[in-house]
């Protein structure tokens, strides 16, 4: 039972001041193994505020990071799954699922995390899954300025993957849930 | 000694017998002693083994359980490790049973006070039909043998885990163990099982889990249901909060008796034995919000665990950790109070413990209690703590502690009447040494209790109940 804390497109301080309160509340270390980011933090700050929830944090570049050792893509395994991140401003159309299933393909993994488009999706797609966890603190895109701050949770038991997605509308926290399993 | 004389000159009042007893001196009492392969002192337990010292080594009429008592007996000195005695333990009472019970008719009686006449007298008590708990308290408090399970039985028939009708026995251990098994899984959970549960319950769509392409559904939960929720009612929250218990209580179990192997030892047999004190404690923590686990719950929770599952009885063996559990409630339901942090200054707190104990000790030496209370200033809470609350197993090796309590188990009063004599007692066969300490000294003193022979010390103390 490991939980995976995937969030990204920030865009703290230039876009948005902090996280919203109430999912501020509820990130509380202890409870999460593994914390994924696509990227576009921006800062040393929120690095280190994602540290103190989880030691274990996986980052990949984004844009507008201010840190530029970060790599462009990563790719790690936990339990049965492999997964990876990339920012996905590296994908071009943005957010279009053939081009992000070959990235898949050449990453070589079951589950890709990628932001960007500040949007939450989660589609399967050719053999595997990919998941937006959309923006955390509901920063405007480029593309749009109706955001709802949103990440996602996963737990991975075996070769099930439950994924709680957190989504802040109208003020209030909304929480669903996703299944799958991993096909033999 | 200087101190003796300077105090029995000043002293108007007649020494006290015991305090000239020459037991508790640290010179050999017999020359046989100093060739002794294992050391100059040694162990204490039943009273045959200083017998067997001061016979020739071996025992013509008795030569097996000579050998037999001897090495079970063997104590190491305080100072250091106790490593070889203890952990010889489990290998000698897989070895001795079988030559003690079967050579039992053979050898005939010796003496009354021979090692094989006592396990015959145990045997014959816990194999009565109804079991005469007066007689077996008696019998216990001069010592368990260490052997064929005897030491595992009469606890547990001491502390009302067993009931005293025999027949009684196979219902009673049946149904106990299955409330255990019961414990173990509401108490144990695991919140992804429980979700997952919950949801074939929800006839869940498994057409969806197959699907191949397309964008994956989202499902509206309750509150409760996901990890990050912070609602008390939520499985998840719940799970979390147990996290931080078992942490606390798998830091303790890891340090409980480094030097035996049983419970530190390098094999799956140690894990196994870590694995089971944990699960113990954790359903213990759980069933009594009230106290949970408070440190020092482990320490009190070994011996139990320890002898039961070095029964000989298979069956036993096996379900060690259900017997254990249920002894370890009713042992600690005397003394729950102690571990109570709210409790402290109340009339039933540690304190008000600690304070009977001086007040006994005032009793019976006034001149030791003004010593240590007025001129060294050694606050009692200092020693007696450790001693009152753990029950005096980090004071004396593992063997010893065993065998005391043998005797805390089987008084009439309950354990925490003779718990209180026997911590007097423990002051007073210090008390020349006491006496002329100051505060560092006999801080130090009392803190590292050194050797003093058991069944002197058990003596001194029945001599107090008066």
């Amino acid at each position: 039972m490991v939980l995976v804390l995937a969030l990204g497109d920030l865009h703290i301080p230039h876009r948005a001041a902090d996280l919203p309160a109430k999912f501020k509340s509820m990130l509380v270390p202890g409870k999460i193994q593994h914390i994924l980011s696509p990227g576009n933090l921006c800062i040393k700050e929120v690095h280190d505020y994602l540290k103190s929830l989880c030691s274990d944090v996986q980052i990949t570049r984004g844009e507008y990071d201010e840190d530029t050792r970060y790599p462009e893509t990563k790719q790690l395994v936990i339990g049965a799954f492999k997964l990876g991140i990339c920012h996905g401003h590296q994908v071009v159309p943005w957010g279009d699922l053939d081009s992000l299933a070959m990235l898949q393909r050449q990453l070589d993994v079951d589950i890709l995390i990628t932001g960007h488009t500040h949007q939450f999706k989660a589609y399967k797609h050719e053999g595997g899954v990919i998941i937006n966890p959309g923006s955390a603190t509901g920063a405007y895109s480029s593309i749009t300025y109706d955001v709802n701050p949103s990440f996602v949770l996963m737990d991975i038991d075996g070769l099930r993957v439950v994924v709680y997605v957190y989504e802040l509308v109208d003020g209030e926290v909304k929480v669903d849930k996703i299944d799958f399993k991993k096909p033999q | 000694m200087m101190s003796t004389g300077n105090g029995s000159s000043m002293n108007p009042k007649p020494v006290p017998a015991w305090l000239n007893s020459a037991a508790w001196t640290s010179k050999p009492r017999s020359p046989v002693r100093s060739t002794y392969s294992f050391g100059e002192r040694s162990g204490s337990g039943s009273g045959t083994v200083l017998e067997a010292i001061d016979k020739p080594f071996r025992d013509y009429d008795d030569p097996l359980s000579s050998v037999a008592k001897v090495p079970q007996e063997t104590v190491v000195t305080q100072e250091e490790s106790e490593v070889t005695g203890p952990a010889a333990l489990p290998s000698q009472d897989a070895g001795s049973p079988e030559h003690s019970s079967d050579t039992d008719e053979n050898r005939g009686v010796n003496s009354p006070s021979s090692f094989d006449y006592r396990v015959s007298l145990f045997n014959t008590e816990l194999s009565r039909r109804r079991i005469h708990l007066a007689e077996l308290q008696r019998l216990s408090s001069q010592g368990i043998p260490d052997v064929g399970g005897i030491r595992a039985t009469t606890w547990k028939v001491l502390l009302g885990f067993l009931p005293k009708n025999r027949d009684e026995w196979a219902t009673e251990l049946k149904k106990k163990r299955a409330t255990y098994a019961v414990f173990r899984k509401e108490m144990i959970i695991n919140p992804s099982e429980v979700t997952r549960r919950k949801e074939e319950m929800e006839a869940m769509k498994a057409a969806e889990l197959e699907a191949l392409e397309g964008p994956l559904q989202r499902h509206e939960i309750s509150p409760d249901d996901h990890p990050l929720s912070l609602r008390s009612e939520s499985v998840w929250h719940q799970f979390f909060q147990d996290t931080e218990l078992a942490e606390q209580i798998n830091r303790d179990v890891k340090r409980t008796h480094p030097d035996m192997q049983f419970f530190c030892g390098d094999n799956d047999f140690a894990r196994e034995n870590q694995e089971a004190l944990k699960r113990i404690l954790f359903i213990f923590a759980k069933l009594n919000p009230g106290i949970r686990y408070v440190q020092g719950m482990n320490e009190v929770l070994a011996p139990l665990y320890y002898v039961f599952k070095t029964d000989v009885d298979e069956a036993n063996v096996e379900h060690a950790e259900e017997d254990s559990f249920f002894c370890f409630v009713e042992l600690l339901s005397d003394f729950r109070d102690h571990f109570c942090q709210q409790l402290d200054n109340s009339a039933v707190g540690i304190r008000s413990t600690i304070s009977q104990m001086t007040q006994l000790l005032r009793r019976h030496d006034e001149e030791l209690w003004r010593h240590l209370e007025i001129i060294s200033k050694v606050n009692p809470q200092f020693y007696a703590f450790r001693w009152i609350t753990l029950l005096l197993t980090q004071e004396f090796n593992f063997a010893d502690s065993l065998r005391l309590w043998d005797s805390l188990l089987s008084n009439p009063d309950g354990p925490l009447e003779i718990l209180l004599r026997v911590c007097c007692s423990m002051l007073l066969c210090l008390r020349s040494r006491l006496l002329a300490g100051d505060f560092t000294t006999n801080l130090k003193l009392l803190q590292h209790y050194p050797f003093v022979d058991l069944n002197h010390l058990l003596k001194v103390a029945d001599d107090l109940k008066n």
